[in-house]
């Protein structure tokens, strides 16, 4: 039985009770966090958390009564904002959105603009919907995410698992590179690395996919090393297969599962990755608009105006969403 | 043969014979870690050496203005050595290195590069230190109870407040501690307030049930006073945090340690997270194991059970993972550093990064590897002393 601090002890409510009045508190607290200007923004949003937190207790409640026991309403609730950030990003042209690109275009719109009905989440010091922005720079963390992953678990799998395959001198030369890469701390590397590629899209692509390929080296040749000494490679050689076809057709789809459920891991490490290095002003610049070079900008106003930081929370909504589902993932895979 | 594929996944029974008969072995492992570790490191310099000069645009000319010449700018080009090959120059830096000489910097008035990196390097140390300890005080308390309430109520919070402070970049954690401590200071003194009167309510009403359930009040008591007692103390305690700076330690303790609280604290999240995790797990594997049913069918207390029963064998692999975590935070302080404006060795590569001042790079590269490599070899070696397994899969 868990406790209930908001209840006294007693005969307990009905079940639907129980769930339906923190949801219905929760978006009551919303509601007045949203429409009551006057109060100060803080308690504003600290109202907003609570509400939030209300109403996600009493949706769960709801879920489970309806779904069972085991339903995670936290995993669902990644599942659907990954979809809804993929959709945004991918219609990003398309959205109905308030100039978000090109200052020129927005010369007459308010700059620092509170949250508002023409702009939902306010704007910056040259006038551009943040919401637009968010849009646009959801569109380059995802790809940037994506495609640093596919180009590092790509050339990171294929070394690993020549590695443990082979074994030997090319084994030793791969691990040296691999503990070399290692050595530089993740964020140098990348900072070097952008110091001498130019900072557009695909150049961070290449740079974060050169930052993974270490740790995929690693897990595709330790999962490697347990396949290639399975009865069916043994048997493989002995019929007379070539290299190429037990490397690719023997033991590559052993060890897929668990590289592909590691690379889901590994996007939402890039994508903060990428953050980070737009931050520091050293990965795709202004006017082009990521989370990390948004809240750069943010960094020097956001005493007196807060919601710059707004970025900050589709970052960690992402990331937290794509934590929860590579999770599961993994977890399914071990115990089945 | 890496360095952590060696290493044992669990804590299963440690092989009889653990001794003295091995002593060759060992020495012969240490000497080959040895000898890879330089082999690690210069090939990190040898990279970053060739990395930079790949970068584009001319060093010297940025380094010195647009107002150079260029016969002032070929002066200082010869006078550093840039003209001659880059292996050449590579092998110069190294054996400068070697004689403890990392160069001069090439911004202008340039310094010794070992001089800026020693004055640095202490700022950066004591925030690794005091980030380690503060991780260790708050996530060894919430992974022994978690794993003693696994499934529950308690262990289910936690977990997913670590899942959020995971998902938190540490340059968002930092600006929302800005945000709250500095900005808006009264306010969390305020929220402190309410917190430790709300954590008061619920202790006395959890107290209550739990004497109504006939179980013991203790529990609720000790976690409600707890956060009551964190409440009270942001409301009475809380000092005015500065936005940035650095107060060096000669000119106060608690100066000092108010100018880095918000940086150790943003760097804390992660770190928190990692270590009650890897301990929750492994105190619940030894919390299933024989010898602690045995102690409770003797009836030892609960704190006996949990304490010295089982957290004393779950320590093993948190001590090996809290010494990769300070190897990786002499390279991961880069963002809070810059937010802080901390005259650490971070803030240092950021601002050598885009000043293009490359002989500093190259040495804070050097300074990062060379601790991150040598503290992961200190962690194998120590490991292959306490566990001989792993000497024998290696030689």
């Amino acid at each position: 039985m868990t406790v209930q601090p908001t209840k006294a002890p007693g005969p307990r409510l009905p079940g639907f009770v129980r769930g339906w009045l923190p949801l219905l508190l929760g978006g009551a607290l919303v509601g007045t966090a949203l429409s009551t200007p006057m109060v100060l923004p803080v308690v504003r949003l600290a109202l907003a958390v609570l509400g939030l937190a209300f109403a996600y207790a009493g949706a769960a409640r709801l879920l489970r009564a309806r779904f069972g026991p085991d339903f995670d309403p936290g995993l669902w609730l990644g599942v659907a904002w990954l979809v809804l950030i993929v959709l945004a990003a991918a219609t990003a042209d398309l959205l109905p959105l308030p100039e978000s690109l090109d200052p020129s275009k927005a010369l007459t719109e308010p700059t620092y603009a509170a949250p508002s009905a023409a702009h939902l989440l306010g704007t910056d010091q040259y006038g551009l919907d943040i919401l637009g922005q968010i849009v646009h720079g959801a569109r380059v963390s995802l790809i940037v995410g994506l495609g640093g992953v596919l180009i590092g678990g790509t050339i990171g799998t294929l070394l690993g698992l020549t590695a443990s395959y082979l074994r030997g001198r090319v084994d030793g030369v791969v691990g040296w590179g691999t503990d070399v890469l290692l050595s530089f701390p993740p964020l140098v590397l990348l900072m070097a690395l952008a110091a001498v590629l130019e900072p557009r899209t695909r150049n961070i692509c290449l740079a974060l996919g050169i930052l993974v390929i270490p740790s995929f080296v690693r897990l595709s040749r330790a999962a490697g090393l347990k396949v290639a000494g399975q009865p069916f490679v043994l048997m493989a050689r002995a019929l007379g297969a070539t290299r190429r076809r037990i490397l690719f057709r023997e033991i590559l789809p052993n060890i897929l599962p668990s590289v592909l459920s590691y690379a889901l891991l590994v996007v939402a490490i890039l994508i903060v990755a990428e953050a980070s290095l737009s931050f520091l002003g050293l990965s795709i610049q202004r006017p082009q608009p990521t989370w990390g070079n948004m809240i750069a900008e943010a960094e020097a106003k956001f005493q007196t105006h807060p919601f710059l930081l707004a970025p900050a929370v589709p970052l960690f909504l992402t990331v937290y969403s794509i934590n929860r589902i590579g999770d599961f993932l993994r977890a399914g895979k071990d115990g089945g | 043969m890496t360095a952590t594929e060696i290493r044992p996944a669990g804590k299963a029974s440690l092989p009889a014979g653990r001794g003295r008969t091995r002593r060759g072995g060992m020495t012969r492992y240490v000497l080959a870690r040895v000898a890879r570790l330089l082999s690690i490191i210069a090939g990190v310099t040898f990279i970053s050496f060739f990395l930079l000069k790949l970068t584009p645009g001319d060093p010297v000319a940025t380094a010195l203005g647009p107002e150079a010449t260029p016969e002032q700018v070929e002066r200082l080009r010869a006078s550093l050595g840039l003209d001659r090959p880059a292996w050449e120059q590579y092998l110069d830096w190294l054996g400068g290195v070697l004689h403890g000489d990392f160069g001069t910097t090439l911004t202008q008035p340039s310094r010794p590069v070992g001089g800026e990196l020693a004055a640095r390097l202490p700022v950066t140390l004591q925030l690794i230190a005091l980030t380690i300890v503060l991780s260790l005080a708050i996530s060894i308390p919430l992974a022994v109870w978690s794993a003693h309430r696994a499934g529950r109520t308690f262990d289910r919070a936690v977990s997913s407040v670590l899942y959020g402070l995971v998902a938190l970049p540490g340059f968002v954690a930092a600006l929302l501690l800005v945000l709250v401590f500095v900005f808006h200071a009264d306010a969390a003194r305020t929220a402190g307030l309410a917190v430790a009167g709300a954590a008061l309510a619920m202790t006395v009403v959890a107290a209550l049930r739990s004497r109504r359930a006939r179980s013991s009040p203790l529990p609720p008591l000790i976690g409600g006073g707890a956060v009551a007692a964190v409440g009270l103390a942001v409301y009475a305690l809380l000092p005015d945090f500065p936005r940035q700076g650095f107060v060096p330690l000669g000119e106060g303790v608690g100066a000092n340690l108010t100018s880095v609280a918000l940086p150790v604290i943003a760097l804390t999240f992660v770190d928190i997270a990692v270590f009650t995790r890897l301990l929750r797990g492994d105190m619940i594997t030894e919390l299933a194991k024989p010898h602690v049913l045995a102690s409770r069918a003797k009836g030892m207390s609960t704190a006996h059970v949990l304490l010295r029963e089982s957290l004393r064998p779950s320590m093993f692999s948190l001590i090996t993972v809290v010494g990769l975590t300070i190897g990786q935070l002499i390279g991961g302080t880069i963002i809070v550093e810059h937010i802080f404006r901390l005259p650490g060795v971070g803030s240092l590569l950021v601002a050598s990064v885009r000043n293009g001042d490359h002989p500093v790079v190259q040495a804070a590269i050097f300074v990062i590897a060379t601790v991150y490599v040598t503290v992961n070899s200190l962690i194998d070696i120590a490991y292959a002393y306490l566990d001989p397994r792993v000497r024998q899969v290696n030689s």
